[in-house]
C-alpha cells in the first residue's frame, strides 16, 4: 500500500537520527549549571562557573585549597623570594604532566603568561598580569607597534606581506624578553620579577587565568594575519580530542550548550586526591526545568537555584533544622562539617528539606552613587556633595530591605569586602541605618523643608532634583528594591525619586555615561585581597562607573602597595576602607550576595562553606554509603 | 492520467535549480533585518569588557565594519564558493560565532541539528499516529460522542500553548509518577515528553483533515459501491475511503514537518532540549549574526528539500498528479 511510505520513511529518517546520538554511561558526578562555558581558554576566562571548571582542568603553579583558601603547591612544588618581595623562584615538580603525557614546563607558563599579556589575546584579566616587571610597558609596547603597522598600511600602497608581519612579530617577542620579568634558565625553573612586592602574589598564581597552556597545541592554531600584523588565534584547540590539559580532569565531551564531561587525568600528578571519576557538567537554561531535573534525580547539584524558588525552599529547611536544632548544635560544638551533621540526621518530612542551602558569596550587592560633578543632563549632581551621599545611606534600612524584598536572609553590608573573607584582614564597619542623622547631613549640605511644603529645598528654595534610580530588567530583585529604596528616601529625607528600569544592554550604557544618580551596582571579588575591592574605586579605574576620584584614596592605596609588611599593609587598607565607607560613600554597599545550591548532603559530600565560596569539582563526590 | 516517465526527475531538477535563488533571497532578507538590529555582538552585558582597540580590531577581523562586504564575504564562505575559487580553506563554513567565538556555527549546528530533527521527527510521527486515530474515529461517526471528544482534544491541542502542556507534562509524568527524566537529552525516555508536547497541535490539525476528509469520502459514490458489493464497513473505511481522506494530510506534512523541525524553540526550553531553536533564539537577541545567517542559510535549504520531497512522494502515492 502506498500510504505507507511516507510514514515508513519518517520511522527511518528518525531510526537514522536516533542512532547518531547515542546516550553516554551515566557519570560519578552530575553538576546543571544555568549557562554553558564561554571557552576552556584559561587566559580568555572571566565567569565564575568557567573558572570553577578551569580549576580542575588546568592547574596553577600553587593552588588554593578550597576548605580554606590557604595556598598549596600545585605545579611548583616549592617556590622562595628573594628578600625585596620582588623575585619569585619557582620549582616545578618531575612528575607535572600533560594529559598526554608531556612534561609541564616552565616555557609553557611563559608561554601561557604572554598570551595573558598580549593585547591580540583580547583577555578580560591581562591587567591582573601588570604586577609583573615590565608587562604593562609591554603591553603599551605591543599596542603602539600594531597601532604603527596598521597606519603604515594605510600609507603604503602595496599591502603589508608575511614577511612583514613576521617582523612585526619578532620584534614583539624580542620586546617580550627585554622587558618583562618572566625569566626561564631551564625546564623546572620559573623566576618572576615583580614591579614592587605584591602581598598576594601568591593567590594571584593560583587564578585559573595564570594556568599553562600546551604549547605544542595552541601553536598550531596561531598564526599571524599579515593584514594587521596581528596574531590570529582559532579558538577550536578547547574541543575535546584536540585540548590537552594538565589537572585533575580533561574534558572528553562538550556539546554546545549541552553538556561537559570530564574524566580523570590519567597523568595528573595528585590523581590519588581525585574523587569523582567522571563529572557530567549539563547546561539547563530554565531555572524550573533545572530545579525538575535536580528533584527528579537528575542531578548531583543544581549549582544555581532560581529566584522563583529560593525563599521558599530556605524556609523548609530552616523549619528541617529548627527541629534537629540540638542535634546540629551540639554537632557544630564538636566542630563537624554542617555537611556531615545535616546528612546524619533523619529525612525531612512533609513541607521540610535538606537539599538546599544558601551560602555567602565572595560578592557584595550595593548601589552606585554618581559623584561626578555634573550630571550626564549637564545638571549639578547633589550626589558629588559626600554629605548628600551619606544621607541617603543613612536613610535606608537595609535589614528591612533583606527581610521584605530580598528575602533570602543575607548578611547587612555596611562596607565592600565580605567579612571573614580574607585572612588577616579586620573587620570594618560602615555606616548604618539612622534617619535623624541622615536628616542633618542633608541639612548640613544645604537641603531641609524650608516652606514646610514637605519637599526640601537649598538656600536658594531650589528643591532637591528628583532623584533617577537606574536599575537593569534582567531580575526583579533590583526593580523591588529600586522602589523599596524610593519610598524609604521620601519617606525619611522628604525627596522625591523615580525608578528606572533598563534591560541589561542599555543599563550598562547609561551606567558608563554616568547617566544616573543612583544606580544598581554589584561585584565579586577576584582574588583573596581587599585590592580586587577597593582598587573599584581608584581615579580611572576601568570598572569605577561611580566616576568617583579623589587623590587621597588613590594615595593611600599607593601607600598601602608600597608597605611590605603584609599586617600593616591590611591595616592601612582597612582604615581606607573605613574611611570610604564612614566619610565618602561612593556607593551603598546593601548585603553580601546569598548564592542558592540544591545538592543533598546525606548524598554528597565536599562542599566549602568559606567566604570567598570556591567549590572544587576534584573533591566533590557521592557518599560512600548513603547516610 | 499516466503520468509521464521522466517528470519526477524533471520536477527535481527544476526545484533543486530554484533553490539557490530561493535561499539567495531568504538570505539578503535575513541579513538586512539582522543588521539592522541595534547593539554590538562583541559587547558582553554582564561581562568585564575588551578595550576599545580590541574590540575596533575584532570588528575588522569579522567584517563587522563593512555590511557590503560581510555580505559578500559570508555568501562566499557558506555556499562554499569561496573554496571552489581557492581563497577560503573550507566548503560551506559558516564562520564562527560571534558571541561564542569558542565555536563555529558549523560545530554548534553539528550538535544542535540532530537533536532538533530527531524532535521534530518523532513528533511528526506522533502527530500522524494520534491524528489518523482520532480523524477516523471521528470521521466514521460524525456527530456522535466519541467525535465530539476527539473534537474537544483536537481544538485543545490546537489553542493550548505549547508551555503550558509541555509543563503540565512535565509535572504529572516525570515529577509526580517519576516515569520520564527532566532536562537534558540522550535516549528515547528524553525524547517521550517534548515530542508528545510539539506533536498535539500538529496532531490535532490532521485529525480535523481527516475527519472532514473521511466525511466526504463516505458518502461518496465508490465508497457506496463498495458497501453495496457487502464489504465490510470498517473494510471501506481503510481500505478506500481513508486512502483519499489522507492526501491532504500529506500535502500538509511538508510544510509542518519543517515547522516542527525549526519552530520547536518553546519545547527545547521548556524541556532544556539542546536544539537548534533555543541557539537560534539566543543568536538574535545576542545580534550574533553569523550564526543567524548559518541557521538561516541551513533552514531554507532544508524547507525547499523537504517540500520537494513530499512533492516526489505525492506523486508515488497519488499518480493522477503526474
Amino acid at each position: 500500500m502506498r500510504l505507507i511510505a511516507p510514514i515508513l520513511l519518517l520511522v527511518l529518517a528518525l531510526a537514522a537520527s536516533v542512532s547518531l546520538d547515542r546516550p553516554l554511561p551515566p557519570a560519578d558526578f552530575i553538576v546543571i549549571e544555568r549557562s554553558d562555558c564561554y571557552t576552556l581558554d584559561p587566559q580568555r576566562m572571566s565567569y565564575q562557573h568557567e573558572l570553577r571548571r578551569a580549576r580542575v582542568i588546568y592547574e596553577t603553579l600553587v593552588n588554593l585549597r578550597a576548605a580554606d583558601c590557604a595556598v598549596v603547591p600545585g605545579v611548583a612544588e616549592r617556590w622562595e623570594v628573594s628578600p625585596d618581595g620582588r623575585v619569585w623562584t619557582f620549582h616545578l615538580r618531575p612528575d607535572a604532566k600533560w594529559s598526554n603525557g608531556d612534561p609541564v614546563t616552565s616555557n609553557d607558563f611563559a608561554y601561557a603568561w604572554r598570551r595573558a599579556i598580549l593585547p591580540d589575546t583580547a583577555a578580560d584579566y591581562s591587567q591582573m598580569f601588570f604586577s609583573i616587571q615590565g608587562a604593562a610597558e609591554f603591553f603599551r609596547t605591543r599596542t603602539r607597534l600594531l597601532a604603527e603597522y596598521a597606519a603604515r598600511a594605510k600609507e603604503s600602497e602595496v599591502p603589508p606581506t608575511a614577511s612583514d608581519a613576521e617582523l612585526l612579530w619578532q620584534q614583539t617577542t624580542r620586546a617580550f624578553e627585554e622587558t618583562v620579568g618572566i625569566a626561564t634558565p631551564d625546564a623546572k625553573t620559573f623566576i618572576v620579577t615583580l614591579e614592587k612586592p605584591l602581598a598576594y602574589f601568591l593567590d594571584l598564581c593560583a587564578f585559573p587565568c595564570f594556568a599553562p597552556v600546551h604549547r605544542a597545541t595552541v601553536d598550531q592554531y596561531t598564526s599571524i594575519e599579515s593584514a594587521t600584523g596581528r596574531v590570529l588565534q582559532r579558538h577550536d584547540w578547547t574541543k575535546p580530542g584536540r585540548i590537552v590539559t594538565n589537572g585533575a580532569y580533561m574534558p572528553t565531551v562538550w556539546r554546545y550548550k549541552r553538556d561537559m564531561r570530564l574524566e580523570r587525568n590519567p597523568h595528573y600528578w595528585n590523581r590519588d586526591a581525585v574523587v569523582a571519576n567522571t563529572i557530567e557538567c549539563r547546561t539547563i537554561e530554565n531555572p524550573n526545568t533545572g530545579v525538575l531535573s535536580f528533584q527528579s534525580g537528575g542531578a548531583d547539584w543544581l549549582t544555581d537555584l532560581g529566584p522563583e524558588y529560593k525563599t521558599e525552599m530556605l524556609a523548609q529547611r530552616r523549619a528541617y533544622l529548627e527541629r534537629f536544632a540540638n542535634d546540629v548544635d551540639a554537632g557544630l560544638a564538636r566542630g563537624a562539617d554542617l555537611d556531615d551533621i545535616v546528612g546524619a540526621l533523619p529525612a525531612p518530612g512533609a513541607d521540610e528539606r535538606r537539599d538546599v542551602r544558601g551560602f555567602s558569596a565572595f560578592g557584595t550587592d550595593f548601589f552606585s552613587f554618581n559623584c561626578r560633578t555634573k550630571l550626564a543632563s549637564s545638571g549639578a549632581n547633589p550626589f558629588h556633595d559626600a554629605r548628600v551621599r551619606r544621607a541617603f545611606a543613612l536613610a535606608v534600612d537595609k535589614q528591612q530591605l533583606i527581610d521584605r524584598v530580598t528575602r533570602l536572609n543575607e548578611r547587612v553590608a555596611t562596607t565592600l569586602v565580605p567579612p571573614g573573607s580574607i585572612e588577616g584582614y579586620p573587620l570594618v564597619e560602615g555606616l548604618g541605618f539612622d534617619p535623624a542623622r541622615a536628616r542633618d547631613e542633608l541639612k548640613a549640605a544645604g537641603y531641609e523643608d524650608r516652606d514646610g511644603d514637605g519637599v526640601i529645598e537649598n538656600a536658594s528654595g531650589e528643591r532637591f532634583p528628583t532623584v533617577d534610580i537606574l536599575y537593569s530588567t534582567a531580575s526583579p530583585r533590583y526593580q523591588n528594591l529600586a522602589l523599596a529604596m524610593r519610598d524609604m528616601w521620601k519617606r525619611e529625607l522628604r525627596v522625591a525619586a523615580e525608578c528606572r528600569g533598563k534591560d541589561a544592554k542599555l543599563y550598562k550604557e547609561d551606567l558608563k555615561k554616568g547617566n544616573f544618580m543612583i544606580a544598581r551596582g554589584g561585584w565579586y571579588g577576584d582574588y583573596g585581597d581587599p585590592t580586587t575591592w577597593l582598587d573599584l574605586q581608584a581615579t580611572g579605574n576601568g570598572n569605577n562607573d561611580r566616576g568617583y576620584s579623589n587623590p587621597r584614596l588613590d594615595a593611600m592605596l599607593t601607600e598601602a602597595a608600597a608597605e611590605t609588611d603584609p599586617a600593616k599593609r591590611l591595616e592601612l587598607l582597612a582604615a581606607c576602607e573605613r574611611w570610604l565607607f564612614n566619610e565618602e560613600m561612593p556607593m551603598m554597599p546593601l548585603c553580601t550576595y546569598v548564592t542558592v545550591y540544591m545538592y543533598d548532603p546525606s548524598r554528597i559530600s565536599g562542599m566549602t562553606g568559606h567566604p570567598r565560596l570556591e567549590q572544587d569539582l576534584s573533591v566533590l563526590g557521592r557518599r560512600e554509603s548513603p547516610q | 492520467m499516466s503520468a509521464q516517465p521522466n517528470s519526477v526527475a524533471a520536477l527535481i531538477a527544476v526545484r533543486l535549480m530554484q533553490l539557490p535563488f530561493i535561499v539567495l533571497a531568504v538570505y539578503t532578507v535575513t541579513f538586512i533585518l539582522a543588521w539592522s538590529v541595534p547593539g554590538n555582538p562583541l559587547e558582553n552585558p554582564e561581562g568585564r569588557r575588551p578595550p576599545a582597540e580590541i574590540v575596533e580590531a575584532m570588528k575588522r577581523q569579522y567584517k563587522l565594519d563593512d555590511p557590503v562586504a560581510f555580505y559578500f564575504d559570508y555568501l562566499g564562505k557558506a555556499s562554499g564558493a569561496s573554496y571552489v575559487l581557492g581563497v577560503h580553506d573550507r566548503a560551506f563554513d559558516l564562520g564562527p560565532s560571534l558571541k561564542q567565538p569558542d565555536w563555529s556555527v558549523n560545530e554548534i549546528l553539528g550538535t544542535g541539528l540532530p537533536v532538533s530533527i530527531t524532535l521534530g521527527l518523532s513528533a511528526m510521527l506522533i502527530a500522524l499516529v494520534i491524528g489518523v486515530t482520532a480523524g477516523t474515529i471521528g470521521g466514521l461517526r460524525p456527530g456522535t460522542p466519541a467525535d465530539f471528544a476527539t473534537q474537544l482534544l483536537a481544538i485543545a491541542g490546537i489553542s493550548l500553548p505549547s508551555f503550558v502542556i509541555g509543563s503540565a507534562l512535565l509535572m504529572l509524568f516525570a515529577v509526580k509518577l517519576g516515569a520520564f527524566p527532566v532536562g537534558g537529552w540522550g535516549g528515547i525516555s528524553y525524547i517521550a515528553l517534548p515530542a508528545l508536547t510539539l506533536s498535539l497541535p500538529f496532531a490535532a490539525y490532521i485529525s480535523r483533515l481527516v475527519r472532514f476528509g473521511m466525511i466526504e469520502e463516505m458518502s461518496a459514490d465508490h465508497i457506496r459501491t463498495a458497501r453495496a458489493k457487502g464489504l465490510p464497513r470498517w473494510k471501506v473505511a481503510l481500505k478506500h475511503a481513508l486512502k483519499n481522506a489522507f492526501l491532504p494530510v500529506l500535502s500538509y506534512l511538508g510544510p509542518a514537518t519543517a515547522v516542527a523541525l525549526t519552530g520547536s524553540f518553546v519545547v527545547e526550553k521548556v524541556f532544556a532540549v539542546p536544539g537548534v531553536g533555543q541557539h537560534f533564539v539566543d543568536g538574535v537577541l545576542g545580534k550574533d549574526i553569523t550564526l543567524v545567517m548559518g541557521v538561516v542559510l541551513v533552514y531554507s535549504t532544508l524547507m525547499v528539500v523537504l517540500n520537494l520531497a513530499v512533492d516526489v512522494l505525492y506523486r508515488f502515492v497519488d499518480p493522477r498528479l503526474g
